[in-house]
């Protein structure tokens, strides 16, 4: 399958509101830990005193971003193609015949790239809001200032997306707003009192 | 060189792709000049439609290749129209 074909096939199937609902979940489920984590990785590395520059804090998360962004895309990626195999088996059991290189195979191989996209960028966008304020530290921020504006932002991300599920939901979008922003707050609050 | 210009055909699907999406893409087809789909049976895994195809000069290979990249597969030929028009049947059309 050449590229415009591929995109083709990925847009066909971002029409189909199934997948746009299993992505929106796989990617606000991995933002969420990806954020969480974020915001204990700021906190541990600032209240651990080790930590002296905003770079250092910004390699730590980065590290965390790629090992949860890696997790989203391929535990995803195994368990789509474990679960259209199945219904695969399914189908052709129905139909008595192969669906190989069909539109469906096609469809199926598009939603898996969808999905463990949508598993993988939630997180990694979670940890990179979450680190720019780091780009700032030594130049107009302090450290503190640094990760008191990371928290903020992480829990704004964290709120956004609650606000978005809240209006999609049709439910009161500042309740869902603050509900999940108070989850970043929870992190910050427990982070700080940890041991050490 | 008698062409074929009509075809009805009882074919098997998953319930994806939707039926208007699986008539559109046939459609889309040179050969094909109108579709008509209509849906017959819904089963768990797998609906049975019944397709009717016209065209100047329709070749039944190409049309079961279509059919099959867009995952269906052909249960019977209920029809076929050959000629230099389309006869239709009274006995068809009365039922």
């Amino acid at each position: 399958m050449n590229p415009k074909e591929r995109i083709a096939g990925i847009r066909r199937v971002l029409g189909k509101e199934d997948v746009r609902s299993l992505a929106r979940r796989y990617f606000v489920a991995n933002g969420f830990d990806g954020t969480l984590t974020s915001i204990g990785v700021v906190l541990g590395a600032f209240m651990g005193g080790n930590v002296d520059n905003g770079l250092a804090v910004i390699g730590i998360g980065l590290g965390a971003a790629i090992g949860l962004g890696t997790s989203g895309i391929w535990s995803v990626w195994e368990i789509e193609r474990a679960e259209t195999s199945r219904e695969l088996v399914q189908l052709e059991s129905a139909m008595m015949t192969s669906l190989e290189d069909t539109q469906l195979t096609r469809d199926f191989r598009n939603e898996q790239i969808v999905l463990a996209l949508a598993a993988a960028s939630g997180p990694v966008i979670g940890v990179v809001v979450t680190l720019i304020p780091f780009l700032f530290e030594g130049v107009f921020l302090s450290m503190f200032q640094a990760v008191l504006l990371s928290i903020g932002l992480g829990v704004l991300l964290l709120a956004g997306v609650g606000a978005y599920m809240g209006l999609i939901s049709k439910q009161r979008w500042y309740v869902a707003a603050i509900r999940m922003g108070l989850a970043g707050i929870v992190v910050a609050v427990i982070s700080i009192f940890l041991p050490g | 060189m008698p062409t074929i210009r009509r075809v009805v055909l009882d074919i098997l699907k998953p319930h994806e792709p939707k039926l208007a999406t699986f008539t559109e893409k046939l459609s889309e087809s040179e050969e094909i000049d109108g579709v008509t789909s209509k849906l017959v049976d819904i089963e768990e895994d797998v609906r049975t439609i019944r397709v009717t195809i016209e065209g100047e000069d329709l070749d039944m290979d190409t049309l079961e290749a279509k059919i099959s990249d867009l995952s269906g597969s052909i249960h019977s030929v209920d029809e076929v129209s050959c000629g230099e028009y389309i006869v239709e049947d009274a006995w068809l059309t009365d039922r």
